[in-house]
């Protein structure tokens, strides 16, 4: 006989002398049980043969958006808005067998979960019925972002490999000696293309599978941006671009690694540079602001929607694809920098007006 | 029948009509997102569930009047056996709306897709909350939520109208848009009857709780007014069509 019924009351003892120790044990057993499925990580939820919630953990309180006393002793359908959930509970203490089914659940924000429902003490009344949930919300979007990731990295080096196939072929066939020239430096163009989509891939494979080798040194970010700017003032004139640099006269000095803060600054300006039509402004700043450095790169291109904003950190994220063929990119400086940045205990943060420019901001503590 | 097997009877047919709301509720969520990703599979499954809606309904319709007819229930029970019958009426036509949503995607899937979809989801979303919402009110038996909800309406028939104009104006420029456009411009008017429904579930929620019965939406002028009001704060563009 099981020591505590479907509500984890303890049992009656009857016939036994030593009653009271018994149901003491039994107490102490049930605070036990509870203690146990209070702490495990997966949402648990036991309803008894008339459909009542007995056991609603903590973790289906939190994955079903349901507070815990408003579940317990009612029928879970009242508290817990899904059908499928209900229909599989009921099938289990009906004497179902268990089952493991995927689900969709929104409570405000859409949940992936992994349900696994089975009768709890077989068809003995009285029955119970078990669910085990697990938010599997996280993994599915991994999945996705490996997927999307596969998919990009392959797209972006096909096409350069493409094209370096059918000029291979059209030289091959015979050219003229203009002709030849032209071709050639398309395959150089291709082929610069692909070095630096590897090396940014390798770049950020490096970043993220350590920490940084290099120790922390005191770093001035206000020289590192007139370094930076300096190296890109004759590509900022052939553009037709203002590149400016506006930088305190006393250094701004934080703790970093140098090489990686010149990273930051190299790949937001060329970012900026690449999206700012001809005749545009480009700005690089840095300023001191309770006790941290903002380091600043404003431009007055296009803008990004705000729709995309969230997303320009992603690894190959686009915000404009027609745009963007013309333009170069890996796709992944943004996600570079977001990863020195906050290896460096900072935030980055995107700001843009569509038609006014975009400006994007990151701020290191001093 | 018993007293305590009318309220064990009563109390049934009340989480019934939750899993149907659950269902339904279910069922718009996956019309748009079948529609949005050109899920034909998924559409499929949507006309195939709208047997078990159908079966739902006839269940608490065949208790409620079982009840009414048997026990003579009095006041409040009386009121929640009146509006169940009332409700599940809603909630059979928003399974039907997802069905027919469900239906649009299949049509449209051998076509391009005329714009990205920005402003339907955002309907769909506003929608369900609406729906869920009324449900909740009707679990828990709260006037308080059903008498916010409707608040919500207002957001949607303005989605609603951005959505007509914007798709009017894709096919007044291209005449090949207009089957494409004409269909998405029904699965905006359900969405829209949809947030309606909801709205006329919350009405059912107050009189089942208050017993006054109460009209909860709003008239066209007033919805005409906010909007405006909204529009001149300039709070959000109509017809953003913003995309990535």
């Amino acid at each position: 006989m099981p020591l505590f019924d479907q509500f984890r009351k303890p049992r009656k003892t009857e016939g036994v002398s030593s009653h009271s120790a018994l149901t003491d044990r039994n107490s102490a057993l049930v605070e036990r049980f509870d203690a146990l499925v209070d702490a495990l990580p997966v949402g648990v939820i036991v309803v008894g043969e008339d459909g009542r919630v007995t056991v609603f953990n903590p973790a289906a309180a939190e994955i079903f958006g349901v507070p815990r006393a408003r579940a317990l002793g009612r029928s879970l359908i009242e508290s817990v808005r899904s059908f499928e959930l209900d229909r599989r509970l009921w099938n289990a203490l009906r004497g179902g067998v268990e089952q493991t089914a995927e689900l969709t659940y929104n409570a405000g924000t859409e949940r992936k979960l992994e349900l696994t429902t089975r009768p709890l003490r077989g068809t003995e009344p009285p029955r119970e019925a078990v669910a085990v949930v697990h938010d599997i919300t996280r993994v599915r979007e991994l999945e996705a972002i490996r997927r999307d990731f596969v998919s990009n990295v392959s797209h972006e080096l096909r096409t350069p490999l493409t094209s370096v196939k059918i000029i291979v072929e059209t030289l091959q066939g015979g050219v003229d000696a203009t002709t030849q020239a032209g071709f050639l430096n398309d395959i150089a163009r291709e082929t610069d293309r692909m070095i630096a989509l590897v090396e940014d891939l390798l770049g950020l494979a490096k970043l993220e599978s350590s920490t940084l080798a290099v120790p922390f040194s005191p770093v001035d970010l206000c020289e590192v941006c007139r370094e930076v700017v300096a190296t890109q003032a004759l590509r900022a004139k052939q553009l037709h671009i203002d590149l400016q640099v506006r930088t305190p006269d006393e250094p701004i000095v934080m703790l970093g690694d140098r090489a990686k803060l010149v990273q930051v600054v190299v790949n937001l300006l060329d970012n900026a540079l690449r999206l700012t039509p001809p005749n545009g402004h480009v700005k690089v700043a840095v300023r001191s602001d309770d006790g941290h450095a903002v380091l600043s790169v404003a431009d007055d291109g296009p803008g990004i929607p705000s729709s995309a904003l969230p997303h320009i950190f992603e690894r190959f994220y686009v915000v404009d694809r027609s745009r963007a063929r013309s333009s170069t990119g890996t796709g992944l400086g943004l996600a570079i920098v977001k990863h020195i940045v906050e290896s460096h205990g900072g935030t980055v943060v995107a700001e843009s007006q569509l038609g006014v420019g975009t400006t994007l901001r990151c701020r290191f503590k001093i | 029948m018993g007293r305590e097997n009318f309220h064990r009877i009563l109390d049934e047919t009340q989480q019934d009509t939750l899993r149907l709301g659950s269902l339904v509720e279910d069922a718009t969520a996956k019309a748009v997102d079948a529609l949005t990703r050109s899920d034909v599979k998924l559409a499929d499954e949507i006309l195939e569930g709208d047997d078990i809606v159908d079966d739902l309904c006839v269940r608490i319709e065949t208790n409620c009047l079982n009840l009414l007819a048997l026990q003579q229930p009095m006041a409040s029970d009386l009121r929640t056996i009146a509006a169940m019958l009332d409700i599940i009426i809603d909630l059979e036509r928003i399974g039907d709306h997802a069905c027919d949503i469900a239906q649009i995607t299949k049509n449209l899937s051998t076509e391009p897709q005329l714009k990205p979809f920005i402003d339907i989801p955002l309907m769909a979303t506003t929608a369900r909350e609406m729906l869920r919402e009324s449900l909740d009110a009707f679990a828990q038996h709260s006037a308080d939520i059903a008498h916010k909800v409707p608040e919500k309406d207002d957001e949607v028939d303005r989605l609603y109208r951005a959505v007509f104009k914007e798709l009017i104006e894709f096919m007044a420029k291209d005449p090949r848009a207009i089957s494409r456009g004409s269909n998405l411009i029904l699965v905006a008017l359900y969405l829209e009857r949809i947030a309606d429904h909801a709205t006329n579930i919350c009405e059912r929620v107050v009189y089942m709780v208050e017993g006054v019965p109460k009209h909860l939406k709003r008239s066209v002028v007033e919805i005409n007014q906010a909007i405006a009001h909204s529009e001149a704060l300039g709070s959000r563009t109509i017809g953003d069509t913003a995309a990535s």
